[in-house]
């Protein structure tokens, strides 16, 4: 028995270019070990943007990256946690060039694209490290049980996501940093020396660069916390002896968060704003949780995005003009001020010759 | 935000593009030869010319069409309006006929407009997006902000988690 799709009459109804499209999403959906319910609709996407206009009529690379964006949107759709670098690693694709498809995709067909699940991205994340699975190459101090990482691995992807560093950053270099913490806390003592890159070696995936900076600002947040535990406040901590404490930590973060970086009495300007109207407490009465200055070691720090606490150099708007001077778009013209724009007919001779035209 | 709080918020356009059409042909070699303030880019048939005040870049064709843009300066914000664009425009137009070109300035248009805007409060990106469907799209994966569209108003809005809100349209 053959099915009607491995027959060859199918095919003989579909151009070539449908054809080789179909079966890109099929070798994708194999590779990536996708149930057939996301085989179907992808290639139903694919045939309805191929009799459209903008991707008929486009390139062939561009229809290359179709098939994977299709995949792509099935899998969003259905919260399989699939990421665009995974896809474009697979197409051996341009981050932007896909981006462009896939966001043309969005338009012209008028599909709604659900965000990528953290939840579901780090438990496809986890089971993909080594480190969960015994292995000559791993030593059996950094074995760790599946279940109990990706649980604390959530739980502090979580903490990231309530202090406002998820919002507006890729997803998978948190969640390295997140699996990072997680390990080294859930057996510290042999771990603590490990740095993060050889983690990533050991794991067997790749480090993104911005993982460290996540790393060091989730640090930060658990050395706030870790200030307002009673039992820990006697102890000097650091970033490397805090992860003895991220268990705890996590326990009670919903109230560590709170007293970590209640606002004080004294209202002070928190660092790095410049808005005059973007004080902590408008953004506390805006309902911005946790918003606001906390002490730790003298050191003000407000629970804001990070871009608002250490913000690059911001343009300096220019003094508006007066109303008086308000341009109405049609005032006259003088002649001197187009003379500037024009050269000289010694000018012209110099030019001519240096360009011999 | 209270619906009775009542904080001005000022809105800062930074750019606007403006066509305007010469009707008559430009030869471009002629104004890259005697303009100053000229780059000629001969392989894809055109001419960039700048103005210092107003400070706008104009893209000239032969054919007549010219597309003003506002430029800015490395460090500063340049305040800008549709009425500065037009003044910018005319100047233009009157340098080409100060090179000897039989400029009529019609169809006049401003295409685009770019402004900002700063909230007073930081946006929790996802739920925004999740409450605002369909016209809201977030790809973190893509671009650290929140795309969103105004069909009726032909305008797209990027929206930072700091409260910085883009707006093109």
């Amino acid at each position: 028995e053959v099915a009607y799709s491995q027959s060859t009459g199918q095919k003989e109804q579909l151009s070539r270019c449908l054809q080789r499209g179909i079966r890109r999403v099929q070798d994708l959906c194999k590779v990536l070990q996708l149930p057939v319910a996301f085989e179907e609709t992808a290639v139903c996407y694919l045939q309805r943007a191929l009799q459209l206009p903008a991707f008929h009529l486009a390139s062939l690379e561009k229809k290359e990256l179709l098939g994977g964006c299709c995949v792509l949107v099935a899998c969003r759709q259905r919260r399989w946690p699939l990421t665009m670098g995974t896809v474009c690693s697979l197409l051996y694709a341009q981050h932007e060039a896909f981006a462009g498809v896939f966001l043309s995709l969005q338009r012209e067909l008028g599909i709604s694209v659900p965000a990528l699940s953290l939840a579901d991205l780090v438990a496809t994340h986890l089971s993909s490290f080594r480190l969960v699975q015994p292995s000559a190459s791993v030593p059996a101090a950094f074995l760790e049980d599946k279940e109990k990482l990706l649980a604390r691995t959530v739980a502090i992807v979580e903490l990231a996501s309530e202090t406002w560093l998820v919002t507006g950053r890729h997803p998978v270099p948190v969640v390295t940093a997140a699996a990072f913490l997680a390990w080294q806390s859930l057996r510290p003592g042999p771990r603590l020396s490990c740095p993060l890159a050889r983690f990533c070696r050991l794991a067997g995936v790749e480090l993104p660069p911005p993982a460290h900076l996540r790393l060091r600002e989730l640090l930060d947040i658990l050395l706030a916390m870790a200030s307002q535990l009673s039992w820990l406040r006697g102890f000097r901590l650091d970033k490397k002896s805090v992860v003895k404490h991220v268990g705890e930590l996590l326990q009670h973060r919903l109230f560590l968060l709170k007293h970590a970086f209640s606002q004080q009495e004294q209202q002070g300007t928190a660092p790095g704003q410049d808005s005059g109207s973007h004080s902590p407490a408008v953004a506390q009465q805006q309902g911005c949780p946790s918003a606001g200055q906390g002490q730790r070691g003298g050191t003000l720090r407000p629970l804001l995005p990070p871009c608002l606490i250490h913000p690059r150099k911001r343009l300096r708007a220019v003094a508006p003009s007066a109303p008086a001077t308000a341009t109405t778009g049609d005032e006259p013209i003088s002649d001197s001020e187009i003379e500037q724009y024009l050269r000289s007919p010694e000018e012209i001779q110099a030019f001519r010759k240096a360009k011999a035209w | 935000m209270d619906a009775d709080s009542d904080v001005a918020l000022d809105i800062l356009i930074t750019n606007v593009v403006c066509v305007f059409r010469t009707r008559c042909h430009l030869n471009l070699r002629k104004i890259a030869l005697e303009g100053a303030n000229v780059i000629y880019k001969r392989d894809v048939g055109k001419v960039l010319m700048k103005l210092r005040k107003p400070r706008i870049t104009a893209t000239i064709w032969s054919s007549g069409k010219v597309i003003c843009t506002g430029a800015t300066r490395i460090l500063l914000f340049l305040l800008y309006s549709e009425e500065e664009a037009k003044f910018g425009a005319r100047r233009l137009a009157r340098s080409l006929q100060k090179l000897g070109f039989q400029v009529i300035f019609t169809d006049f248009k401003v295409v685009n407009v770019l402004a900002v805007c700063n909230m007073p409060f930081e946006i929790r990106l996802p739920e925004f997006t999740k409450n605002n469907r369909p016209h809201a799209s977030y790809e973190p994966e893509l671009h650290p902000a929140v795309c969103y569209r105004i069909k009726s108003l032909r305008a797209t809005l990027q929206i930072f988690s700091t409260g910085s809100i883009t707006v093109t349209g």
